[in-house]
């Protein structure tokens, strides 16, 4: 617990260092700070409570939606829009796994592509919901502070408080009985049962919790764009992303969410000259060795053989 | 009178467009159905069938049919291929590993074409792709007649072999009980080669048969058609050749007759509800006894 406290200071310090060292790349840090926070509210439910969804998409797009709508049509600020995103994301995922929960393995995962393709369809196809195929421009932000919530950098500090918020819930969870109850509905959701715990009620928490999360990301991830097109933001491949980002990283780890997008986010930079818009080949390239090499992502190996070495050095001396 | 017209008219189209979601689905099914591997890259292996096709049309001017005698084994070659170097070493692993595994190869599918290629739809333009046969009023075009003709050739093809020869009683075995077919002396690992490797085949020469008809994008067509193929066989019941003809089928009429009489703009999500609907109250599908055949 006193690790992960002192890795989220860690973080936290890096994360205000960052804009003093690389001035120039706070495009790319916003990029790693919300595919880092995404991936850990994805991994609640994906590595914790072991339900691969690959429909996050919708919820980054809810996010993103209600703050550009909010903002262009009610001029409301769009911490107000963030509030209420995260109340229809939490409701959205209520009903969503309600009906899906029953799903198991990669039936589960199939179902959440369907209704997110539903959902993408919605809001490409609904004019007066979402501004349709054309897509949205904010052209309007208030500044609290004096702040300009269109410059790069107050999105980055937004950013950053958003991942570190995500990483700090996570860290909660993984010492409170909720996330006691997560693992033992990943690991067998009968002996779970067996123990006096609702397999899908946990679940629904996770799912709820998950989204709203990713929701807020969403928020931040509208403001950065500031022009919205809904066949990009409800999108699978970002899904897959978000997914692939936790499971590259290490799946129910701590770290692994994190390590996973500072990874792909700044790989996909790096490469970004040779590939152009192939970018996610990298992703395609190294879920394979992945999951060939390193079945449980990076951290979760490195997690392993720390584990290991420490039982081999207890049983010597 | 004019209202029955288009009615006979939608039903044809929808027949046609079913067939060859069902040659899609097919391929997906019998991979299911002897593995028990979700194929998330199958819709790639359809974009890569019409990729052939189109780069067989551009540089020596083929027939895209004509590539068929290079998609064939080139398909097969590259599934046993796949097979042994990605899936044979995760096949005792949880079912999403597989998923995982191969949403890997559709990505990398997907990203090296578009890399070759470039991001622009490509087709192939032939002669008689205006063409249309004439039953009265109702007009059908040729592409989709020979395209469900293809479908019609293979399917058949796939029924003789699975159920007249040696080979083809293996993969039935292998699928029933993989342990008890290895009992019996069948390599099942080959088997398992072999079947991902006919699926690939099949998936490509579904792409031939498509590309005339529809446009490939490198990295957007593939995941819609793996969508689409998964909507053919949980229609039908997992893991059964004729199921997912049915479901093929089903899909094609929901599709056309959604887009006719509800909303065109819709066309995809009447599948995919359907999809869900099927998945969550007949998961064992619309002509569904339990799975586990080929």
């Amino acid at each position: 617990m006193i690790r992960h406290l002192i890795g989220l200071l860690v973080l936290l310090v890096a994360g205000l260092v960052y804009p003093w060292i690389f001035p120039s790349a706070l495009t790319v840090g916003v990029t790693i700070l919300l595919f880092a926070g995404w991936a850990t509210a994805w991994d609640i439910l994906g590595g914790w409570a072991g339900q691969v969804s690959l429909g996050h998409a919708s919820f980054v797009g809810i996010g993103a939606y209600f703050v550009a709508i909010g903002a262009t049509e009610y001029a409301l600020a769009p911490w107000w829009s963030i509030l209420m995103a995260i109340a229809v994301a939490a409701l959205l995922s209520l009903a969503w796994g309600r009906l899906t929960f029953k799903l198991h393995g990669p039936y589960f995962t199939l179902s959440t592509i369907a209704i997110a393709e539903i959902l993408r369809l919605i809001a490409i196809n609904e004019d007066w919901l979402t501004g349709g195929a054309t897509g949205v421009f904010i052209d309007w932000m208030p500044t609290p502070f004096g702040i300009d919530l269109f410059a790069r950098e107050a999105q980055y500090y937004l950013a950053l408080v958003f991942a570190v918020g995500v990483m700090a819930t996570i860290i909660w969870i993984s010492r409170s009985r909720f996330g006691y109850q997560l693992r033992a509905v990943r690991e067998d959701e009968n002996s779970a049962m067996a123990a006096g715990i609702d397999p899908t009620r946990t679940k629904l928490k996770a799912f709820m919790l998950s989204a709203s999360l990713t929701a807020v990301g969403g928020g931040i991830y509208g403001m950065m764009l500031s022009f919205l097109e809904p066949h990009i933001l409800f999108y699978l491949l970002l899904s897959v992303q978000i997914a692939l980002t936790g499971i590259i990283g290490g799946r129910g780890t701590i770290w692994g969410p994190l390590v996973g997008a500072v990874l792909l986010v700044s790989a996909g930079e790096i490469f970004r000259t040779s590939f152009a818009e192939a970018n996610l080949l990298i992703y395609g390239i190294l879920i394979l060795l992945v999951i060939l090499f390193l079945p449980s992502g990076i951290i979760g190996e490195f997690n392993r053989r720390l584990t290991r070495r420490l039982y081999a050095r207890r049983a010597q001396g | 009178m004019a209202e029955l017209v288009s009615l006979l008219q939608n039903l044809s189209n929808g027949l046609l467009i079913g067939g060859v979601y069902a040659m899609i689905g097919v391929g997906l099914t019998l991979i299911f159905g002897v593995m028990r591997t979700i194929n998330f890259a199958h819709g790639d292996f359809v974009v890569m069938g019409m990729y052939t096709a189109f780069v067989f049309n551009m540089i020596l001017g083929w027939d895209p049919y004509f590539s068929l005698l290079v998609a064939l084994p080139a398909g097969f070659l590259m599934g046993v291929l796949l097979e042994r170097v990605v899936l044979a070493p995760i096949v005792d692993k949880p079912h999403e590993t597989s998923l995982l595994a191969t949403l890997g190869i559709s990505l990398i599918i997907g990203n090296a074409l578009l890399l070759i290629f470039g991001g622009e739809s490509k087709s192939v333009h032939v002669d008689y792709a205006s063409m249309a046969l004439s039953l009265g009023e109702v007009k059908i075009s040729v592409i989709l007649l020979i395209a469900g003709g293809v479908t019609a050739l293979v399917i058949g093809g796939l029924y003789l072999l699975l159920h007249y020869t040696e080979f083809g009683r293996s993969i039935r075995a292998t699928a029933e009980n993989r342990l008890g077919a290895e009992l019996v002396g069948i390599n099942t690992r080959r088997i398992q080669g072999a079947v991902f490797g006919l699926g690939m085949m099949l998936a490509m020469t579904a792409g031939v048969a498509l590309i005339p008809l529809l446009f490939a994008t490198p990295t957007a067509t593939g995941p819609i058609l793996t969508l689409k193929a998964f909507v053919v066989i949980v229609l039908g019941g997992l893991g059964r050749v004729g199921a997912a003809v049915a479901g093929g089928l089903v899909l094609g009429m929901v599709e056309v007759m959604g887009a006719a009489y509800i909303a065109s703009a819709y066309r995809d999500a009447y599948g995919l509800l359907f999809f869900l609907i099927i998945l969550l109250f007949k998961p064992e599908g619309l002509f569904g006894r339990s799975v586990k055949r080929v």
